[in-house]
């Protein structure tokens, strides 16, 4: 399978009559966005901002956040099963707006949390400082509930990414990058020499705010399979989660897995990286141990030598990590696996819910307690009356002149597993 | 400038008053620096001055701690210092304990910073390094200009808010504490990187040590057993009958120690079990399955064993938190070498 | 399976107590884990992860859990797991008193979401 991803970079967004791409400005037609969100009955009413990097904006509480793609040839569209028709994706071309961001937030739960901060000290901390930001809050029609909200907002974050994706359709990319997986057998026989790598992706899969969807079915419900990496980049993976901020995997992160990307980097040179097992992360302890020996069965299967195991959340899913991480390495393939820590905010406490001597190659995100105080900002978008309640904040956290003290859990993305940042943690 | 203020502590030993026989002396306060504070002064040049010693004999540190403690804290506060150091205290272990306590109180009452120095086997090391900075240093006295050097330079860093680096750079010892910082490549690619190193069996680092295992080096075999005093402790959970100090059936907060003196042998009239984590009736009808008393009288007495010791000590294992098993294990061990007890016999369930 | 349910949730209390064997119990997050801790010492399985859900031991006030109603040998594993889950629960700094109405069910919905996904497979 081979996609190629035709970037279009993207350092200005503007609000216009016309929704366009010119040149490196993204173009947006503001009635267009809110006709195509208020399509939906559960959502009552949008308020649709920009937010661009360097300004003094501070976006909460955010639920997710989406690129727009658009495929331009090759079968099936982007985020297939929820947008587009079930077709297999990740062959052919996908254009991206590359630099753009479509961030929703909503008040899907009082307790709703997640902070992106355009400039200060908090930007360097989420990647979402970073991209050209068009942010959509959705208040929700009277009377529904919690699960239909959720839908609703995802639903509008999706549908706007797809609306201003495809405005990149007939754009000559600035360049391209071309990823190609082969079929098993063929990429053994291709890459013969080389140790032969699969990266593991578990993805959160509770309940309600804590799912996530692979071609529209819920993944609580999946056993491990098997995925090509290009599919995740056609938006195969989206998120319906919004707890945990500092270590959810946005779309956004699905679609710029930077694992499969970093794998990619090596491929045929020092790795033969041949694919992707999907596994989740329940609350069933008994499907705990399915989903584990069903992964370490299928690295097995694939006849791998080595594997990255990339986690999502805090604190039930270290379970799962553990016992990915021991049944692969029982099976003599060599393990990696990224998380991210709660070490109390002195960072004296024990970093996570579960160990084992097995798991002696560990890449952290850092420690999501520890504590960040960051500065006023003249824009807010969003509530931010919720910043007390969050998982990061306190009471009492807000001083008069609006900076706020948080864990660095309350910043989307800060510790993010399939290690996005650059961010990690030592001992001191 | 002013001068920063500096308090010193040490024990009777390094304030010239003497051994083991003065261990006992109680918390004295003397101006100006005693002992090693001299080297210290010479390091530390004209920035800051030791104002006070304070010198505490380390049994009476140990035995009376609360009482030390506050008696030395307000001898602290009266000087008002900038800065606290204690030792160093090398790999004495009662004297590490003592400065590790008083440093970590001293800093946390008083709110003033507050180093100590010790060999990295110091049991105060485990005790305290989460508290407070303890610079490492060699096991004897023979490294005193070294870890005078770095103490003094450590804490002319922390008097004048520098940037404390990582524990391999400033020399102190890792305090267990997980801090954030950026590095130059993204986590995904440290990890691509990590996976092909592991791959080639080359060397890599883990950026999280897992939470170590411990592995105990055995200790020298006993040359002459017909002298040996043995003690036995077990995680099994037996106590006298109707466990009279409640020790908890799982999960334990506490251990017990009983005199088995008078006994040759348990019986279910006298003995039990509290753990609740086996089916207790073997042990409930005869307890020496699992402590085994009546095989060590016989011992004793035809002499294949020294002594067995008067006292055992009890608790359960089944879900105690390793913190707390080791506390009481540093406890127990503590005491039985102060009782002379060459060798321990550990049974578990 | 039989299944026993451990919670401070009203909610799910009022949902699962006519069909299922519940010890519904008005006390703290942690208290439903030591709850379940005596459950564990004395032979139950335990089924669910206590610490299901991102939302931190230190912000939602509810816990519900499921074990097996069968009490057998002392299972290490449940107690291993609900020892550690202690643990991380009580390094969470407390930060939150008392939260509006409307949150408070919005924390009891979602932890009744957590755990009917399992019980609706159980039937």
């Amino acid at each position: 399978m081979k996609l190629e991803l035709g970037n279009i970079e993207i350092t200005d967004i503007q609000f216009s009559n016309e929704s366009r791409v010119k040149g490196s400005t993204l173009y947006v037609n503001k009635k267009e966005i809110e006709n195509l969100i208020l399509e939906d009955e559960h959502i009552k009413e949008v308020k649709i901002d920009i937010a661009k990097p360097g300004e003094s904006t501070r976006i909460t509480p955010v639920k997710d956040v989406v690129e727009p793609r658009v495929k331009v040839s090759g079968d099936g569209g982007v985020f297939p099963g929820v947008i587009s028709k079930d077709e297999t994706v990740g062959t052919g071309r996908t254009n991206v707006l590359k630099g753009a961001a479509v961030v929703t937030t909503g008040k899907i739960v009082g307790f709703q949390e997640g902070i992106i901060d355009m400039s200060g000290k908090g930007a360097q901390y989420t990647p979402f400082s970073q991209t050209y930001n068009l942010v959509l809050s959705c208040e929700k029609a009277d009377d529904i509930k919690a699960h239909t909200y959720e839908r609703a907002v995802r639903m509008a974050g999706l549908k706007t990414a797809t609306y201003l994706g495809e405005l990149a359709r007939d754009i000559e990319p600035d360049n391209i990058e071309s990823y190609e997986t082969l079929p098993l057998m063929k990429s053994k026989e291709e890459f013969k020499g080389l140790p032969s790598v699969a990266y593991v992706q578990m993805l959160q899969s509770q309940g309600l705010l804590h799912d996530t969807y692979v071609y529209g079915v819920d993944a609580k419900q999946i056993i491990p399979t098997l995925i090509y990496p290009t599919e995740i980049m056609d938006g195969a993976i989206i998120s319906g989660n919004c707890v945990s901020a500092c270590d959810k995997n946005t779309t956004y992160h699905h679609q710029n897995n930077c694992v499969v990307h970093d794998l990619y980097k090596r491929h045929g040179k020092d790795i033969n990286f041949i694919g992707v097992i999907i596994t989740n992360e329940n609350v069933y302890l008994a499907d705990k141990e399915r989903a584990s020996n069903w992964t370490a069965k299928l690295a097995d299967f694939l006849g791998v030598d080595g594997v990255v195991v990339s986690q999502e959340g805090f604190g039930n899913p270290d379970t799962d990590l553990i016992m990915n991480c021991k049944k692969i390495e029982e099976k003599g393939i060599d393990t990696v696996i990224i998380t991210d820590e709660y070490a109390g905010r002195d960072g004296a406490s024990q970093s996570l819910a579960d160990a084992d001597e097995k798991a002696n190659a560990v890449i952290t995100g850092g420690n999501a307690n520890e504590l960040i105080t960051l500065p006023p900002m003249d824009k807010i978008i969003g509530h931010i009356d919720y910043v007390n309640k969050i998982a990061g904040g306190f009471e009492g956290n807000m001083t008069e002149d609006g900076s706020i003290t948080v864990e660095l859990q309350a910043i989307i993305g800060a510790t993010n597993e399939l290690g996005f940042n650059k961010l990690t943690a030592r001992e001191y | 400038m002013s001068k920063y203020k500096i308090v010193h502590y040490i024990n009777q030993f390094y304030a010239g008053i003497g051994g083991e026989d003065m261990a006992n002396y109680e918390p004295e306060k003397r101006e100006g620096f005693v002992g090693p504070g001299q080297a210290f002064q010479g390091n530390l040049k004209s920035e800051a001055e030791i104002t006070a010693t304070i010198i505490c004999g380390d049994s009476y540190y140990n035995e009376n701690m609360e009482e030390a403690k506050n008696k030395i804290l307000s001898m602290v506060k009266e000087e008002n210092p900038d800065l606290f150091i204690a030792g160093p205290a090398f790999n004495a272990g009662r004297y590490g304990m003592a400065c590790g306590d008083i440093a970590s109180y001293v800093e946390k009452e008083l709110g003033i910073k507050s180093i100590t120095g010790m060999y990295i086997e110091n049991p105060g090391v485990d005790s305290y390094k989460k508290n407070i900075y303890i610079i490492e240093t060699k096991n004897s006295a023979a490294g005193m200009r070294k870890a005078v050097k770095s103490m003094s330079a450590f804490g002319l860093k922390l008097l004048n808010n520098e940037e404390i680096l990582s524990p391999s750079e400033e020399g102190y010892i890792k305090r267990g504490l997980r801090k954030n910082i950026f590095v130059e490549k993204r986590g995904s690619e440290r990890a691509v990187d990590m996976l092909i190193k592991k791959l080639k069996k080359e060397e890599f680092t883990t950026e999280f040590p897992m939470p170590e295992f411990d592995r105990v080096p055995p200790s020298p075999a006993i040359k002459d057993m017909s002298k040996a005093k043995i003690a036995i402790v077990t995680s099994g959970g037996i106590v006298p009958i109707n466990n009279p100090d409640h020790i908890e059936a799982s999960s334990a907060s506490k251990y017990g120690k009983y005199d088995i003196s008078r006994f040759k042998n348990l019986t279910c009239e006298d003995h039990e079990t509290a753990h609740g984590g086996y089916d207790p009736s073997y042990a409930n009808e005869d307890a020496d399955r699992v402590i085994p008393i009546d095989v060590l009288r016989d011992m004793e007495k035809s002499n294949r064993i020294g002594k067995l010791h008067n006292y055992f000590y009890t608790t359960t294992g089944n879900g105690t938190a390793v913190a707390n098993a080791k506390a009481f294990a540093a406890e127990i061990a503590q005491e039985l070498i102060s009782d002379g007890v060459d060798a321990v016999i550990l049974t578990s369930t | 399976m039989k299944v026993k349910i451990i919670t401070n949730n009203p909610l799910v209390y009022s949902l699962y107590s006519e069909d299922y064997d519940i010890d519904y119990q008005e006390i703290s997050y942690e208290g439903i884990l030591k709850k379940t801790r005596d459950y564990v010492h004395k032979g139950h399985e335990l089924l669910t992860h206590p610490l299901s859900g991102s939302v931190k031991p230190n912000e939602t006030p509810f816990k519900t859990l499921l074990i097996s109603s069968k009490s057998k040998d002392l299972n290490l594993e449940s107690l291993s797991i609900i020892e550690k889950s202690i643990e991380t629960s009580e390094k969470f700094v407390q930060n939150q008193k008392k939260y509006p109405a409307d949150i408070e069910k919005d924390f009891m919905e979602i932890d009744l979401s957590l755990i009917e996904n399992v019980i609706n497979k159980l039937l």
